[in-house]
């Protein structure tokens, strides 16, 4: 299904080189960093780490390294006939050597002015910022933080239908999705979090988001159902006797940008299987000319697993189409043995995102 | 001398620029009412139709025209690094695409002129009768 989907897609933007119009776009980040301290998980023999991205294992440690945020992207999109366009998203990120992979690869109809569909793979629209991950220049810091987006999934196969209404001066929007994502050897639970192939499963995903924008206000509200089933080392994995687990994300994010002040906030809950997820990330900005310093606390809460990060830093738009970013993050991992994720770090990051 | 001249002319520049009007622009048979709100809307991919119900294609300047900057700050509140960010958010998560790019404020009142959908802007120097003022800003 997924293969299909993909190739129906890539196949459509090939075979109209002529008739369709083919847009090429990207974006691409170059981000180097390194701890200033840390103190590992002596438990799992663990150096000192940052793990500033949870779903592809992005890790920082002693020595300068610009693989982590670093990433690269190239979108390409054909419109084949009145209101149909066919779109792939290829990107290589610098936590997975650069091996470049199509992320996002979608047929989209415009039903009309207010509605489209879409089909094929996307990006899981579960956080504010969880779609355009990967595209650093939309966004202040130089990463969500990554307390917030611990999530194994990020992707889905499925329909998508979003809509775009104006309730006077208020611009309402959002979309609704259903799809499943299987993937066979997940990088969180496999390499950091387990030392066996994990297959995992999200299957029955059924989601939706409902944005209210005006002017400077911006509120999200964001819910998501799933049915999670586990592979370890090729064994089925049971919880409490049951093959499958339901889980239940819900959030809130509320944006402001007012005068050059930048006020953003996201709280969101996963329950999944009776324990509760919590997380929440608070961020203030304030704009002079091309400069943004900002300030970051970011927070995750569950019963065992508890960490947060507090960041400092700057965005500098010393180009119309490129921003430099510094930042400094403070890890503190409150968990307790087993519960422990990376232990305390102390960390640096800088370097360039651009888009075009 | 030499300075005298750089000062002047420098003088001369800033207050050109200080004075320089952005005036939004459309086809001659187009009769919708258009207020700031509006135009916001319809460059910011929220709304695709005029408020008499006919479909609107917006125009952008490129950003080496001089006017793009002055229409993304006087009429859109925001500078052209915060536009490419918003477009970009859009762009790469398949919810919208931006208005196409002209390059210079003659081919914009072009485009405007050929096209009874379009809406777009220029310095308001540079109008003339082939396109319809709605708005200066």
């Amino acid at each position: 299904m997924k293969k299909l989907l993909l190739a129906t897609a890539v196949a459509a933007i090939c075979s109209y080189p002529v008739q369709a119009e083919v847009d090429i776009s990207g974006f691409a980040s170059v981000m180097g960093g390194k701890l200033t301290s840390g103190s590992g998980v002596a438990l799992f023999g663990l150096e000192p780490t940052f793990l500033a991205n949870y779903p592809t294992v992005g890790v920082y440690e002693e020595d300068w390294t610009f693989k982590p945020d670093s990433k690269f992207g190239l979108q390409m999109t054909a419109e084949l006939t009145e209101g149909l366009t066919a779109t792939a998203q290829l990107v290589g990120r610098g936590a997975d050597d650069f091996d470049a992979g199509f992320e996002w690869a979608y047929l989209s109809y415009t039903l009309n002015e207010h509605w489209t569909l879409q089909a094929g793979k996307k990006r899981l629209p579960l956080y504010y910022y969880s779609d355009f991950f990967d595209v650093s220049y939309a966004y202040l810091w130089i990463r969500p933080p990554a307390d917030n987006y611990t999530w194994q999934i990020f992707n889905y196969t499925g329909v998508n239908a979003q809509f775009n209404y104006q309730l006077s001066d208020w611009s309402v929007s959002g979309n609704i999705y259903t799809g499943r994502e299987d993937d066979t050897e997940n990088k969180l639970l496999s390499e950091f979090f387990g030392s066996e192939p994990v297959r995992e499963i999200w299957k029955d995903i059924v989601g939706g988001v409902l944005s209210l924008n005006r002017d400077w206000f911006d509120l999200r509200l964001t819910y998501m159902t799933y049915q999670n089933e586990r592979y370890s080392g090729g064994q089925r994995v049971f919880w409490d006797g049951e093959d499958t687990r339901r889980g239940n994300f819900a959030g809130l994010s509320m944006n402001i940008d007012y005068n050059n002040w930048l006020l953003l906030s996201e709280v969101n809950r996963l329950a999944l299987d009776g324990s509760d997820f919590d997380t929440y990330l608070l961020s203030a900005g304030y704009r002079i000319q091309q400069f943004t310093p900002y300030v970051s606390y970011a927070d995750f809460d569950s019963e065992g697993e508890k960490h947060n990060t507090t960041s400092v830093g700057v965005r500098w738009d010393f180009h119309n189409s490129a921003a430099f970013k510094f930042q400094f993050d403070d890890v503190n991992d409150k968990g307790i043995g087993n519960n422990q994720v990376a232990g305390d770090s102390k960390a640096i990051t800088m370097g360039v995102d651009l888009v075009f | 001398m030499n300075w005298f001249k750089v000062i002047t002319l420098t003088a001369a520049l800033a207050a050109n620029t200080a004075f320089a009007e952005v005036a939004v622009i459309v086809h001659p048979s187009n009769a919708a009412a258009l207020d700031q709100a509006e135009i916001t809307r319809l460059f910011t991919g929220r709304g695709a139709t005029f408020n008499n119900g006919n479909k609107a294609t917006p125009l952008n300047l490129s950003e080496s025209a001089p006017a793009r900057a002055d229409f993304d700050s006087k009429v859109l509140g925001k500078s052209s690094s915060q536009m490419k960010a918003y477009w970009s958010k859009l762009v790469f998560t398949g919810k919208g695409t931006p208005p196409k790019e002209l390059n210079s404020d003659a081919e914009m009142k072009a485009a405007v002129a050929a096209d009874a959908n379009a809406i777009g802007y220029i310095d308001a120097a540079t109008v003339d009768a082939t396109v319809k003022v709605v708005a200066k800003f």
